[in-house]
C-alpha cells in the first residue's frame, strides 16, 4: 500500500480538498441537512484539513533531521502532559513553530494529540485536538520575527492561544451534545471550563517565560551547528 | 472467525467510524439506545465484571448530561414543573437524555477502540496513509521512555559528583533545573545522530517496512464488506428521512414503518458484529479444546 506517497493521490487530494472538498461540504451542510447535522459536518472537515496537511507534509522533501528534531519534540510534550494542572503542550508547541517554521509546529502540535490520547481517551474529539494544537503552532511559525524579537508580544500570544484553545474546544462540545449551535449552551460550557481555560492560560505564560529563551537558544544552536 | 481485536486494523478503524458516525449523525432514539448497547454489551464482553469503576464514571456523566438539557434549555411545550422561574420542560428532558445516551455511547465505544488499537496498530494505519507521519508517532513513542531512563543517569551522575542535595528545596528545583536542560541538549544532538544514522542505513530510498505485518485475509474482506453493506442499508434509510425525530416544539418522530426497520435492523446487526465475532471465537475454541 503507497498511500499518500502515491503521487496521483496526493495531488488529487491537494487540489480536491480545499477547491472542492470543503466548499462542498459547507455548502451541502448548510443546504441539504437541517441543523442537526453540525458536528458531522464539522468533524469531516476536520479530517480533511488534516489529510491536506499529510498530503503536503508527504510531498515536501522534509530532511530526516527536521523530522527526527519534531520527533524528539513530539515526545518532550508527551511527557509533559502528565504534570497536573500544568499543560506545557501548547508553550512547546509555540517554541517549535517560532525556531523550526510552521509546518513544524502543526506537526508537533497535532502529532502530540494523537500520542498522548492512547492514555487520555481517544474519540472523536482527537481530530479537534489535533487541529487546535497544530493551528497554534502553525500561527507561531507564521508570526515568528515578531515572536522572537519581542517577550511581552510572546506571552500575550501565549495566553491569546490558551484561551483560543478553549474556545474552539468547547464548541466541538456543544456540537456534540446539542446537534446544534445553541449559544446558551455555549455559555455554560465556557463557565464551566474556567478552570481549565485559566491552567491553559496560566501554564501557556508561565512556561513561555520560563522555557522560550533556553528552549530557543538550544534549537538555534542545533540548527546553526547541523544546518537542519 | 478470529475474535474482533485480531482482525485488520484498517478494518477495525472503518468499524469503529461507521458504528460511531451513524451515532453521531441520526438521533433517532431506537439508533442511539442501539449504540449504547452494542458499546456496553462489547466492553463487558472483552473486560467481564471489572472495570465497575469506569462505569460508574460513565453512569455518573450520563446522568450529569441528561440533566443539563432541561435546566438550560426551555423550549417545548409539555412543561412538567417550574423552577426559578423558567419552566422545565419533558421535551427538554427526553432531548438531554437521548444525547447523553449518544455521548455515552460513543464513549464507550471509544474506550473499546483504544483498548484494541495498540499504537502498533496506529503506526499501521497511519503508515498506509501518510509513512512519513507515522515514523514521526514512532519514533516520540520510542523517545519517551528514553528520556526518562537518561534522566535517571544524569540525575545519578550530579548526585555523584556532589552537586545537589535532594533536601533543600531550592538545591532540588535548580539541581533538577538543570537536568532537565542537560536533556534538552542531549535529546536534540542524540536526535540528529540518529537521523544522520538513518540516512546513512538508506533512510528514504525505499519503502519502509513493519515491524508486525498484518495481513489482509479473506475473513478481513468478509468483514468490511459485511459492515459497508450495512452501513449503506442505514444510511439510505435515514437520508430517506425514514429515521427522523424532532422534539422541539413537540415530540414529532416518523412512523416506523418497513425503510425504517430495515435501517434499524442493519444497524442492530452492525452494532453486534464484534460481539458475534467473540462468541463464535469462543465457541470454536471450546469445540476444539473438547475434542483433545
Amino acid at each position: 500500500m503507497n498511500g499518500i506517497r502515491n503521487r496521483t493521490l496526493r495531488n488529487t487530494i491537494r487540489v480536491s480538498v480545499p477547491f472542492l472538498i470543503v466548499p462542498a461540504l459547507t455548502l451541502a451542510g448548510s443546504i441539504v441537512f437541517d441543523r442537526k447535522r453540525h458536528i458531522i459536518i464539522s468533524l469531516a472537515i476536520a479530517v480533511f484539513s488534516l489529510l491536506l496537511f499529510a498530503a503536503g507534509f508527504e510531498k515536501r522533501r522534509t530532511g530526516t533531521r527536521r523530522m527526527v528534531i519534531a520527533a524528539v519534540m513530539t515526545a518532550l510534550c508527551f511527557a509533559g502532559r502528565f504534570i497536573p494542572f500544568l499543560k506545557p503542550i501548547s508553550a512547546l508547541t509555540i517554541i517549535t513553530g517560532i525556531y523550526l517554521g510552521g509546518e513544524t509546529g502543526f506537526l508537533v502540535g497535532a502529532m502530540t494529540a494523537v500520542l498522548s490520547n492512547f492514555y487520555f481517551g481517544q474519540g472523536p474529539w482527537t481530530a479537534f485536538q489535533m487541529l487546535a494544537w497544530g493551528l497554534i503552532g502553525l500561527v507561531a511559525g507564521i508570526l515568528s520575527d515578531p515572536l522572537k524579537r519581542s517577550r511581552v508580544f510572546l506571552l500575550i500570544y501565549g495566553a491569546a492561544a490558551g484561551l483560543m484553545y478553549s474556545f474552539i474546544m468547547d464548541i466541538w462540545t456543544v456540537l456534540w451534545y446539542a446537534e446544534g449551535f445553541d449559544i446558551k449552551l455555549y455559555i455554560a460550557a465556557l463557565g464551566t471550563a474556567i478552570p481549565y481555560t485559566a491552567s491553559y492560560v496560566i501554564s501557556n505564560v508561565l512556561f513561555l517565560s520560563l522555557l522560550a529563551k533556553p528552549f530557543g537558544e538550544k534549537l538555534q544552536r542545533i540548527k546553526n551547528k547541523y544546518g537542519v | 472467525m478470529r475474535s474482533f481485536s485480531e482482525y485488520n486494523p484498517i478494518v477495525i478503524t472503518v468499524y469503529i467510524f461507521s458504528v460511531t458516525g451513524i451515532a453521531m449523525f441520526c438521533n433517532y432514539p431506537l439508533l442511539i439506545a442501539m449504540t449504547f448497547i452494542g458499546g456496553v454489551l462489547y466492553y463487558i464482553v472483552r473486560n467481564g465484571r471489572s472495570h465497575s469503576r469506569s462505569h460508574l464514571y460513565f453512569f455518573m456523566l450520563f446522568v450529569v448530561l441528561a440533566l443539563v438539557n432541561p435546566l438550560i434549555s426551555h423550549n417545548g411545550v409539555t412543561v412538567l414543573f417550574v423552577m426559578n422561574d423558567n419552566p422545565v420542560t419533558l421535551e427538554a428532558l427526553l432531548y438531554g437524555i437521548n444525547s447523553a445516551e449518544m455521548i455515552v455511547g460513543v464513549l464507550y465505544w471509544f474506550r473499546n477502540f483504544t483498548q484494541i488499537m495498540t499504537s502498533e496498530k496506529l503506526l499501521y494505519v497511519t503508515g498506509a496513509l501518510s509513512p512519513k507521519l507515522s515514523l514521526v508517532l514512532s519514533m516520540a513513542l520510542r523517545f519517551v521512555p528514553m528520556f526518562r531512563r537518561q534522566s535517571e543517569k544524569v540525575s545519578d551522575a550530579q548526585k555523584a559528583m556532589g552537586l545537589f542535595k535532594e533536601d533543600n528545596i531550592i538545591d532540588d528545583i535548580r539541581g533538577n533545573m538543570r537536568i532537565f536542560s542537560i536533556i534538552i541538549t542531549w535529546a536534540l544532538e542524540n536526535g540528529i545522530i540518529t537521523a544522520d544514522s538513518m540516512a546513512a542505513r538508506g533512510f528514504g530510498t525505499g519503502r519502509r517496512t513493519h515491524f508486525t505485518n498484518f495481513r489482509f485475509r479473506r475473513g478481513d474482506m468478509i468483514f468490511l464488506l459485511t459492515d459497508i453493506i450495512l452501513l449503506a442499508i442505514c444510511a439510505a434509510a435515514i437520508a430517506g428521512h425514514k429515521l427522523e425525530i424532532n422534539f422541539y416544539p413537540k415530540l414529532r418522530s416518523s412512523t416506523l414503518g418497513a425503510g425504517a426497520l430495515t435501517g434499524a435492523v442493519a444497524y442492530g446487526i452492525l452494532v453486534l458484529l464484534p460481539v458475534i465475532a467473540e462468541t463464535e471465537a469462543f465457541l470454536r475454541w471450546r469445540y476444539l479444546k473438547s475434542k483433545i
